[in-house]
């Protein structure tokens, strides 16, 4: 009863956060590196859109993925891209990567007890021209890796990545090894049959699929240029080249 | 705390050209301890019906005594072999017999159909712990680490795989999903149906 009295109890809760589902999936190679994500943004069972980017440029030489919260994810690339344009203003030039990935971290600490709800995996060259892989949880804690999936379809991709990618599980041909990095046509195909795999069995996971490259400075995009739809983003053809490639997903 | 997670493991069955794949994991648990590393979740009822049992460790023996007795049942009464599909049908109302106190097993099955050409035609299915059949036409899973069966399958199987290439398949499958669930693994086994063999391999996998 609204008089004040401890006789009623009253109980009142405000939940801030939502998962609006969605996967995201990085791969380093040798000399460049996939990040891709997929579109679908929903809530519960209904698709807000069909169309919300999940990938982000934020320098030549970095591209951010994020998963979780939409609206924690968007206002952290915000305050990210923020920061790297101040570096950008008192230094000169773009942050290095491995730069980027401790700034993150400090970030997502600095918020420990009212965290972003937001699942990172930051991927683009490193200053020696490697192709690298960071992956974040949602209070900084994070990993330089070769591969990671992350999102709604995480536990569906990641294990096919180990088998696909380090090649768990598999025996090398007698005298032969393992390679350590692959090709960017095979990354790419793992990625979209990965991305077709979740889409499948994942009703949080469908309609496009946005896959960003980033190609070392001075190394051979592979033929990339002529898979169909590239788009190339980089403002100047001989530094680090970023190139956007969009596919459709299923959309039930 | 999940009384389908309480004692872990999970199996999976594919569809090959004219054979097919069952395979489970070995490891028995107590929630997050390890007890046995040969407990085995995959039963020949036939000469060409197999049966998955992930689930409840108990029902995994109750269940096997079970449609050990029907099948008998079955095939003394009828004087015939009992076919795959009259199986499933089986396994479906005996779980839907207890279905408001049901055995925590989701079956997998799989074997050899016989047509009325006298050929055999590749059969798997599955259901859920109350027996709701799934006749898929590629593969099925159940247990634990089903989710990551699902991915891995999703992306590894092809159609009209020979007995070999369904085993491999069907192996990587297992191993690999098994290797990122926490209640899965511990070893592994799969076996290979074709019209005039069965296959059994014990797999090397992580045992961590």
């Amino acid at each position: 009863m609204p008089d004040g009295s401890f006789a009623h109890p009253q109980q009142r809760q405000f939940n801030p956060y939502t998962d609006n589902g969605g996967t995201i999936l990085a791969i380093a190679g040798a000399d460049f590196t996939v990040i891709a994500g997929d579109t679908r943004q929903s809530e519960g069972y209904s698709i807000q859109t069909r169309y919300a980017p999940k990938v982000f440029r934020l320098t030549d030489r970095a591209v951010l993925a994020v998963n979780g919260f939409a609206a924690d994810g968007n206002m952290f690339v915000k305050k990210v891209k923020q920061r790297l344009e101040w570096y950008r203003h008192a230094h000169a030039k773009d942050m290095p990567l491995r730069a980027i990935a401790r700034l993150i971290q400090t970030m997502l600490y600095a918020q420990r007890f009212f965290p972003y709800y937001v699942y990172n995996i930051l991927g683009g060259i490193e200053e020696d021209g490697s192709g690298a892989v960071y992956s974040f949880d949602p209070v900084g804690s994070y990993e330089r890796e070769a591969c990671r999936a992350a999102g709604a379809a995480q536990s569906l991709v990641q294990p096919f990545l180990d088998n696909q990618i380090y090649f768990k599980n598999q025996k090398a041909a007698p005298g032969t090894s393992h390679p350590t990095h692959l090709p960017l046509s095979d990354v790419l195909s793992i990625v979209i049959d990965s991305f077709t795999s979740a889409t499948e069995r994942h009703i949080e996971v469908g309609d496009g699929l946005e896959i960003y490259v980033v190609v070392a400075r001075g190394r051979s995009p592979q033929g990339i240029e002529g898979i169909r739809g590239v788009q190339e983003l980089s403002a100047q053809p001989n530094g680090d080249r970023t190139f956007i490639l969009r596919r459709e997903l299923k959309k039930d | 705390m999940s009384i389908m997670e309480y004692n872990g493991g999970s199996v999976i069955a594919m569809v090959g050209k004219d054979c097919v794949a069952i395979a489970s994991d070995l490891r028995l648990g107590n929630q997050a301890l390890g007890i046995s590393s040969n407990f085995q979740k995959i039963f020949q009822m036939t000469d060409r019906i197999f049966l998955g049992l992930p689930g409840l460790a108990t029902d995994v023996t109750t269940l096997k005594e079970t449609f050990r007795y029907r099948v008998n049942m079955y095939t003394i009464k009828e004087e015939r072999e009992l076919e795959p599909e009259t199986f499933a049908h089986m396994v479906s109302s005996a779980l839907y017999e207890r279905r408001f106190g049901p055995y925590f097993i989701e079956p997998v099955m799989c074997g050899l159909q016989k047509t009325h050409t006298g050929e055999y035609k590749p059969f798997i299915a599955a259901t859920d712990l109350i027996g709701c059949l799934n006749f898929a036409k590629d593969f099925v899973v159940a247990g634990t680490a089903s989710t990551k069966l699902y991915g891995v399958a999703e992306g590894l199987w092809e159609p009209d795989l020979e007995p070999e290439d369904l085993f491999e398949t069907c192996a990587q499958t297992l191993l690999n999903a098994v290797d990122r669930d926490a209640y899965s693994g511990w070893g592994a086994e799969v076996y290979v149906l074709t019209k005039d063999k069965v296959i059994r391999r014990t797999l090397k996998g992580r045992m961590d």
